[in-house]
């Protein structure tokens, strides 16, 4: 399949579209708080939308339909557990962690942030906690470019070596020029994209299955096993996949979105949009899977996650077919973005910053910030020459990894006075190896999903050894205090 | 209908998610 010139040029209008907004956000870019966190003026509209195109990356349109096309209904609960998650992470963490990141001296990081909150002076909370976003965040990245460089080879025929070239450029392009403004306002076009993409698509699939009755009838005749959504599986297997929820409220590239946000009380209203723009994109991709079944009853596809790809090729005229596949990218693009300025704020706010030009200039710092944003890349994007490398699995420890490490400790920081900063460093460190050791180990209990030992064991330990060391000092329980007050004001 | 989407089925397929969407309304109209 090559790439007709009206999907090229409406790709490459998409392309040029995110080089735009990058510049507008670049006159508005002045000091490091607004390189990295939009000097905190995000509307709900485009900090909800930011929020759920970073988190949502090509397994929104490939992942899921291609796991409902290959296997049926029963593969909805991950959905099911990301949506709660999403949920339980808009309502107790969002505005908390707004107000106390604003409380804690302003803090633009997470790392920043878990410093400030304990007043850490030794630095080991801010260095642990940069590392391993740092760590995380370039494999991240560089997966991200490896999945859609490899797209655009499998479905055009495109070198893959260009095409890796011509996204990251396009993509180091607006996040070097406007930051974090930048990254939410392309996350806000791509999540329209995504989420317009996502209702067209399932319309146009039943329809041309004959109607609801009809697709269903199909992939009876296909397989009825897929009609059931409890067909293979167990409660242990549907608490494992719905425990992907729990990952939430420990993604940096998500919750910064919380701490961006312009007033504590656009949080119900950016909460709605989000939720609702999460849901009806997941159904979007549930059904488009689950129409794709009977559509390609005659003829399987032999490659499950080619699903979308496909169905927007057959069944669209060629100019939306470009739009379409355009929303596939910022599925892509708009996760690899955030993950790359998350990456660029650890290195500039919590390793230069704060160990080596403490005093350093506002103007000075956003060009590290810049700096560190191309590095990062070319870092990413060197990893990604080989799609093959070993190195890149390591990504699937992330998800569950800044989920069982940051998440109860982010939690317990915000609801939790009596919280230590020894109890955040030893639930931090038992989160994360219970995650990496949980995944080396096969059958029984371990083949649960490691986030859920992880959350739990780590929950535990930030208890126990907060409960073990010395209270926080006055002016940490003071400053508790005034974030409380600021919350119910 | 021979074939449909069983009652359990939809219920999981609709409560759960719908069900997120409502609170925030709720939460959302409870703040105007």
């Amino acid at each position: 399949m090559n790439m007709s010139t009206p999907t090229l040029v409406t790709f490459v209008v998409y392309l040029i579209g995110m080089l735009i907004i990058g510049f507008a956000a670049y006159r508005l870019t002045d000091n490091l708080s607004d390189y990295v966190l939009g000097g905190r003026r995000l509307g709900p509209g485009v900090a909800a939308l930011s929020a759920g195109a970073s988190d949502m990356s090509g397994w929104l349109l490939l992942g899921l339909p291609g796991a409902l096309y290959a296997s049926g209904m029963n593969q909805v609960w991950i959905a099911v557990g990301l949506t709660i998650g999403a949920y339980l992470n808009w309502q107790f963490v969002a505005r908390r962690l707004r107000v106390y990141t604003e409380v804690a001296r302003d803090a633009i990081t997470v790392p920043d942030y878990l410093e400030n909150r304990f007043h850490d002076s030794s630095k080991v909370l801010r260095m642990i906690s940069a590392v391993v976003i740092l760590l995380f965040f370039t494999f991240y990245t560089s997966s991200g470019m490896v999945a859609g460089a490899t797209l655009f080879e499998k479905s055009f025929g495109m070198d893959y070596g260009t095409a890796l070239w011509v996204g990251a450029i396009v993509i180091i392009s607006y996040t070097f020029l406007g930051g974090f403004l930048a990254v939410c306002w392309t996350d806000f076009v791509q999540g329209v994209l995504m989420f317009l993409a996502l209702l067209m698509v399932p319309i146009a699939v039943v329809a041309a299955d004959g109607g609801w009755s009809n697709t269903v009838a199909q992939v009876a005749a296909v397989d009825p096993a897929r009609l059931d959504i409890f067909h293979n599986m167990t409660l242990f297997g549907i608490v494992s996949l719905m425990a992907w929820g729990l990952g939430y409220f420990g993604q940096p590239h998500i919750v910064v979105r919380f701490m961006g946000l312009r007033r504590s009380s656009d949080m119900p209203t950016a909460k709605l949009i989000g939720m609702t723009w999460m849901v009806l994109a997941l159904y979007g991709a549930i059904f488009t899977g689950f129409a794709g079944i009977a559509y390609f009853a005659e003829q399987p596809l032999a490659n499950a996650e080619t699903v979308f790809i496909s169905l927007s090729q057959l069944l669209f005229n060629p100019w939306v077919a470009g739009v379409l596949l355009a929303a596939i990218l910022s599925a892509i693009m708009s996760t690899i973005d955030s993950q790359l300025l998350v990456s660029s704020s650890a290195l500039t706010e919590d390793f230069y910053k704060a160990m080596i030009r403490p005093k350093a200039s506002q103007k000075e710092l956003v060009w590290i910030g810049r700096g560190t944003v191309i590095l990062i890349a070319l870092i990413a994007v060197l990893m990604a020459r080989d799609p093959d490398s070993t190195v890149l699995g390591l990504v699937s420890y992330a998800w569950g990894g800044f989920g069982a490490a940051f998440g109860p400790v982010i939690i317990l920081s915000l609801f939790w006075k009596r919280m230590t900063r020894n109890g955040a460093i030893a639930g931090m460190v038992v989160g994360a190896l219970t995650v990496i050791l949980w995944k080396q180990v096969e059958g029984g209990m371990f083949d649960m999903y490691e986030i859920l030992p992880g959350f739990i064991l780590c929950a535990l330990t930030v208890v126990v050894v907060s409960l073990m060391s010395t209270p926080p000092i006055a002016a940490v329980q003071d400053e508790f205090d005034a974030f409380e007050k600021t919350l119910h004001q | 209908m021979e074939h449909a989407l069983s009652f359990a089925t939809w219920f999981w397929l609709i409560v759960p998610m719908s069900a997120v969407v409502v609170l925030s309304l709720v939460t959302y109209l409870m703040g105007k």
